[in-house]
């Protein structure tokens, strides 16, 4: 399927809803709206001629006004590429991907501890890198401070 | 004492219907010697069996990607060799790509030449090292001392070419930092033809030994599609019998150029995870072999700007790491620092399919299961 292709798969199943965005290295990146983002994982995971069987990598952005969570996806049949995006509120809560790939569930719990946010329906919610008795906030955030932590000048 | 009960071997004292059965739980780590690092992993056990695990990771999380986004592109790259630190050049490699990919900045061949042979250099000494403690942690100590003995061989080697042995720091973006010195090519040649026979060595001492096979044939068996579930790739999802290595199916850097096979296991177990790994060594010995005597001469750097600054956007790149797939995700503004890097790290995915494949094994096969997985805790904690 060439790029045009699969970007069409995604607009035809959700119209209207698919907003495409540049990214080097995959071959198709797109953004949907929060509450849409399980519905796109799980066609991307179950239509045999996208069969998105790898959750690559996933990650959050903070972008000070909202979080944006980026799924990265690969198809070891069809060798595609794809990035999904999705933005949410800094305090807001998306829907756990998990059920759909469960190597989600140690990313999430990643994310959600380092950024703040919630995953709805995870099921294992507990923190995972920082320690035990941490209480510095969320240090992955832009305006996080912490006592060690100095911020270079802006030049 | 004379209401002490007499021992009756005939009957013994105590059944487990007398005594009753529960579930405990074991802590096993953080500081054990057979979790390479700081893990710590929670077993709930019934008897001697493991019912359930959870692992507890962070001890070594050095919150990388929040320095990263407090450094410049350059500055960074230190900091990438600290990521996985006993294949630090293929980390160095991986991220200098994905900003030579956001900036299309194009690499010299021989710079590319010399990186492919920093890796699979690298990607030998790290394997060695995962052998060498995964046989002592099955009680082995003899081919600890053997790797350990070549492994040296590969940081002489190393630390010619960059000055460290670990840490290297060694590429830059657009190429590497320095050229290889004169007498490497002739020293690099003289160590392919050493190692070819060390591999048969460390096979003579364990591929058919009894209590090898009896320590890891049919344990911890990982699935295909449970492995693909997690994310696992690497030698463990090729062990799992899945052929699948980046540096073949999605050339990056100059691999295309060079013949090697992709070995597979066949039974998804311990025993096949050792042996995708040990013919790997040769695989990598054999691309070292083709480019040395391939490698031309030339420029080792492209030209960049001494203030670095790439265009806005965002990129993903991925390399085969010893352990896996390693992707990079950098947001750029455009600015000299990155706004956002996301190391996505082979071990993290690797650890978390732990759980799946030792319930029902023994304390002893975990310890063989874990080690077969070479996990490396920095990787997981960044």
């Amino acid at each position: 399927m060439t790029k045009e292709q699969l970007l069409q798969t995604f607009q035809n199943k959700f119209p209207e809803k698919v907003e495409e965005f540049p990214m080097v290295g995959v071959d198709v990146a797109f953004k949907v709206e929060m509450d849409l983002i399980l519905k796109v994982c799980r066609f991307a995971k179950e239509t045999p001629e996208l069969s998105f069987d790898l959750l690559a990598c996933m990650t959050c952005i903070d972008r000070v006004e909202r979080l944006e969570v980026v799924y990265n996806l690969f198809s070891f049949k069809h060798k595609h590429k794809i990035a999904i995006k999705t933005s949410l509120t800094r305090d807001g809560e998306l829907d756990s991907a998990t059920p759909i790939w469960k190597a989600a569930n140690w990313h999430e719990r990643e994310i959600a501890e380092l950024f703040g946010m919630t995953f709805k329906n995870h099921p294992d919610p507990r923190p995972i890198l920082l320690p035990e008795d941490w209480e510095g906030g969320f240090p992955m955030r832009k305006d996080w401070e912490g006592k060690d932590f100095v911020r270079l000048p802006k030049k | 004492m004379s209401d002490y009960p007499k021992n009756n071997f005939d009957s013994p004292l105590l059944t487990t219907e007398q005594v009753g059965s529960e579930e405990f739980i074991v802590n096993m780590g953080p500081q054990h010697p057979s979790t390479h690092g700081v893990c710590r992993l929670l077993l709930k056990m019934d008897g001697e069996v493991i019912v359930d695990l959870v692992p507890i990771v962070g001890y070594l999380h050095r919150s990388l990607e929040k320095i990263a986004e407090n450094r410049t592109y350059l500055q960074f790259i230190p900091y990438t060799d600290r990521i996985d630190y006993v294949t630090a050049m293929i980390c160095n490699h991986g991220f200098c790509m994905a900003v030579e990919k956001l900036a299309g900045i194009q690499v010299p061949e021989r710079a590319e030449y010399i990186r492919v042979i920093m890796d699979e250099l690298n990607r030998i000494a790290s394997h060695l090292v995962w052998l060498g403690t995964f046989a002592l942690d099955l009680g082995a100590i003899t081919p600890f001392l053997y790797c350990f003995r070549e492994r040296e061989k590969i940081l002489d080697l190393l630390e010619m070419t960059c000055g460290q042995r670990m840490t290297f720091n060694y590429m830059r973006v657009g190429g590497v930092s320095k050229d290889l010195p004169e007498e490497f090519i002739l020293r690099a040649k003289e160590f392919v033809e050493y190692f070819k026979p060390r591999v048969d060595e460390y096979e003579y001492i364990l591929t058919q030994n009894p209590i090898f096979l009896g320590r890891t044939k049919g344990v911890g068996i990982l699935p295909q599609n449970t492995a693909i579930d997690y994310s696992v790739t690497g030698p463990n999802l090729r062990a799992s019998g899945f052929k699948w290595d980046l540096r073949k199916e999605e050339p990056y850097s100059i691999y295309d150029r060079f013949e090697f096979d992709i070995p597979t296991g066949t039974n998804s177990d311990t025993w096949d995870r050792y042996m995708v790994r040990i013919q790997e060594m040769r695989q990598a010995n054999r691309i070292v072999e083709q480019a040395i005597n391939s490698i031309p001469s030339g420029e080792i750097k492209a030209k960049t700007l001494a203030v670095f600054k790439p265009p806005a956007g965002e990129v993903y790149v991925r390399v085969e790491s010893t352990r896996g797939e390693m992707g990079f995700y950098i947001v750029s503004d455009g600015n000299t620092i990155p706004y956002r890097v996301k190391l996505r790290t082979a071990s993290f995915s690797n650890l978390a399919v732990l759980p799946e494949m030792v319930r029902g094994w023994k304390i002893a096969d975990l310890v063989a299961i874990f080690a077969s997985l070479d996990v490396i805790m920095p990787d997981v904690d960044r």
